[in-house]
């Protein structure tokens, strides 16, 4: 793009056309204050804390919405650039209640931070009694509006990161307020908690339950990971304390999602309420007791030791990480040569076959076919881009039998048996982004492939880790009656596999590498704890294939272990060498989803 | 040389920021060599003297008709008005009591609480009246400087004073000595 030439503060900066004031300055190190702009949102230049003086220009000018023109010359803190900003927070200060010592926020707050670099010490202007009310009728944040600057950055990260719409702005001057919906409280409203509003938020307005005045954001560590919840895998980062997590924020430089999280991303992982496992078991006489983590791996060790490969079942969750999958299949496919190898929730039909289909695909596209998948309830984060897509004209057509929470956004929706309409839709358009999932059916994906070269299509995988699982050949039509000793790695998946423990019936060796307890740890005969996403780390492949590095926050439960670790210290009791350490294993698994 | 004179008093406040003030510990003896503390809520003498003094130091909000009073008898006896701590600075812990109002406060306090047995508002004409609003000092009268922090560290405390023995008159604090939160 091409580049012109601005002068800031004396200095020549080079920057392409069409950036802003502030992306200019920005880009060459010079920090201008901001209160309503966030980097991932769209200027608005509502709270003109970022105002500089251009030569030229009668007014100051708010930096963020400003566009630079070539030899532009712009100051950035003169003495009268100074005052105006000192006015504008003496006028925030005045408003509603910034009183920092009794706020969440205080030491983690953009608009003190501002006071402080302004030297605000006192209030200049008289405050106004008045309760502005907060609003908690949500499970997970609470709206306080009395600490609200009404920057509108949660109305418009609803909007336009999330396509929500929920969130908006009602009457003007010091009437305004920050509402949602048709001003109905916020928890019957048509949030769906995704809590990017509270991520954007850049005062205590609004808080998360679960961490409030747990520890500011100095007090605390972040540790960057991968959200594990559905396989599009956004970047999230871990904030921890003294060894606990107090909540999970969103990563702007997320690779796939750019920042956003969801409510199963954000916060369910931390209201997970299931029993954890957090010692090895074993069954002696018939009981399950505890042991030690070299009695249990010998017990398993010596039972496949004395089965024959034919014997031997595995089924893995696509929650695990690529590191456990992929010693998972050196260990049981190529040492021990078991063939009965499956995957606890399957995966997409590969009826498609191979097509490397990301979701940028989708920006380029004129139409989007979702096909079988119900993204707003598995995948809630690709619903967002796709939400985002059809506020900006893009068509959508939806091809799904049950229920689709993205139906109301959708020009049409078609049964499955209607998929040839959907192909004579497509044909209208030059380029179709397919979306599809397990519902689509081998007639739809016949028809649907017919689309040829103009279209792309990205598979939304059940579970987390799926692809890696898929492209290291473990979903291949496993059969519970076979297996005599059959070894599950559930990770923290959820069991209903009641009927697989069925067919393996009561003689069979069951052995439960998982995070909770459930009917499966209370069958088994041997229970491996395993460690959670907050205590473990690993890569993760998501649904496009990207591979992201999670890493462990926080210390595993008990003597629970990471699955990798498990299966690493398994294979050494049979005799077996898979790997010097996380890195070695890691790379080797990097490698073999190449 | 004449010791410069400094009085203080205290409005609505837990005086907090007269600890801090005394906090400075072993420096408050080379700091009595160059100043006289005429009056103060923890000596004998409560009113600054009527020929006046150069500093005066306020801790606590406005919240009554009495703390007016004194603020005024304050401003009108010194020459250069220093508000310390966030209540004379913001209003501080006692405007809580904005967001609930003051009758609600005085109900609450006086009548309400669950070990009240035929409770009373005091209403004495010896006493200040409830303002409606709590706010800082300088919303009744002319502050010269201002000095937040609940409390103010004994630093920053001692390195105003020390400013203005030099005479310099800090507009707004150092960063190292200026918190809020």
């Amino acid at each position: 793009m091409a580049k012109i030439r601005v002068i800031i503060n004396g200095r020549e900066v080079l920057a392409p056309l069409g950036a802003t004031v502030l992306e200019a300055a920005n880009q060459a190190g010079i920090d201008i204050p901001t209160l309503c702009h966030h980097r991932a949102l769209k200027p608005i230049g509502a709270c003109r804390i970022c105002v500089v003086d251009i030569k030229g220009q009668r007014n100051l000018q708010a930096a963020c919405a400003f566009p630079i023109s070539e030899g532009m010359e712009i100051e950035t803190e003169t003495p009268r650039v100074v005052a105006a900003r000192k006015l504008i927070l003496d006028m925030l200060f005045s408003e509603r209640n910034h009183y920092c010592p009794f706020c969440e926020a205080s030491g983690d707050c953009e608009l003190q931070d501002l006071g402080y670099r302004y030297g605000i010490d006192h209030w200049v202007y008289p405050t106004y009694i008045r309760e502005f009310g907060l609003d908690a009728t949500r499970k997970y944040f609470v709206m306080e509006q009395n600490r609200c600057v009404l920057c509108q950055r949660c109305a418009r990260a609803c909007g336009e990161l999330v396509a929500n719409h929920t969130l908006g702005l009602r009457m003007r001057g010091a009437e305004s307020m920050i509402h949602a919906d048709a001003e109905v409280p916020f928890g019957e409203s048509t949030c769906i908690s995704c809590g990017t509003c509270m991520q954007v938020c850049p005062t205590g307005s609004l808080v998360d339950r679960r961490s409030s005045f747990m520890g500011r954001g100095d007090q605390s560590e972040s540790v960057k990971s991968v959200c594990n919840k559905c396989s599009v895998g956004c970047s999230m980062q871990i904030m921890t304390r003294g060894g606990n997590v107090l909540r999970i924020e969103s990563d702007w430089d997320s690779p796939v999602s750019g920042g956003l999280l969801c409510k199963m991303g954000r916060f369910d992982p931390l209201y997970d309420d299931r029993t954890r496992v957090t010692q090895p078991m074993l069954r002696r006489k018939g009981k399950l007791e505890p042991a030690s983590w070299n009695d249990a791996l010998k017990a398993i060790a010596k039972r496949l030791d004395d089965s024959e490969a034919k014997e031997i079942g595995l089924l893995v969750s696509g929650d695990a990480t690529n590191e456990a999958l992929y010693l998972a299949g050196r260990l049981f496919q190529k040492e021990m040569r078991a063939k009965n190898v499956g995957l606890i929730s399957g995966a997409t039909p590969d009826w498609i076959g191979k097509q490397p289909g990301t979701f940028n695909d989708l920006v380029g596209s004129d139409m989007i076919l979702l096909v079988g998948a119900n993204p707003a309830k598995d995948q809630p984060v690709a619903s967002f881009l796709v939400k985002r897509l059809v506020d900006k004209g893009m068509r959508l057509v939806v091809v799904d039998d049950g229920e689709n929470g993205l139906a109301p956004f959708a020009e049409t929706t078609l049964k499955m048996a209607d998929i040839g309409k959907a192909l004579e839709m497509a044909g209208e358009v030059d380029r179709v982004a397919v979306l599809y999932g397990m519902g689509l059916t081998e007639k739809a994906a016949k028809t649907l492939k017919k689309l040829g070269k103009k279209a792309a299509y990205v598979a939304l995988e059940p579970g987390f880790n799926t692809r890696a699982a898929v492209t290291l050949g473990m979903n291949n039509g496993f059969k519970a009656s076979a297996a005599k000793v059959l070894y599950v790695v559930l990770g923290e998946q959820d069991w209903d596999g009641g009927k697989i423990l069925q067919e393996a019936g009561e003689d069979a060796f069951v052995i439960a590498q998982a995070g909770y307890a459930s009917t499966l740890t209370d069958r088994a005969d041997v229970v491996l704890p395993s460690a959670i996403w907050s205590e473990r780390s690993g890569s993760l492949t998501n649904t496009e294939g990207c591979i992201q590095m999670a890493n462990r926050a926080v210390e595993p439960a008990g003597e629970a272990k990471p699955d990798w670790e498990i299966l690493s210290l398994l294979a050494d009791k049979l005799g077996k060498k898979l790997g010097a350490s996380f890195d070695d294993i890691s790379a080797r698994a990097a490698k073999e989803l190449k | 040389m004449s010791k410069v004179k400094i009085a203080t008093d205290w409005l609505a406040g837990c005086a907090g920021c007269h600890m801090s003030l005394l906090d400075i510990d072993d420096r408050i003896l080379p700091l009595l060599e160059l100043v006289e503390f005429t009056s103060s809520p923890v000596t004998d003498l409560k009113h600054p003297p009527k020929e006046g003094v150069t500093v005066g130091i306020l801790e606590g909000a406005i919240c009554n008709t009495h703390n007016i009073e004194v603020a005024k008898q304050m401003r009108e006896r010194c020459q250069i008005l220093i508000a310390i701590g966030d209540c004379a600075t913001f209003g501080g812990v006692p405007a809580m009591r904005n967001l609930c109002g003051t009758q609600a406060a005085l109900n609450r306090a006086y009548l309400e609480t669950e070990s009240t047995v035929d409770g009373l508002i005091p209403d004495s004409p010896e006493l200040g009246k409830p303002l409606d609003e709590v706010v800082g000092v300088d919303k009744v009268v002319k502050v010269d400087l201002f000095i937040p922090g609940c409390p103010p560290s004994a630093d920053a405390l001692f390195y105003a004073l020390s400013e203005l023995l030099a005479g310099r008159t800090p507009i707004v604090l150092p960063p190292q000595y200026f918190k809020y939160d």
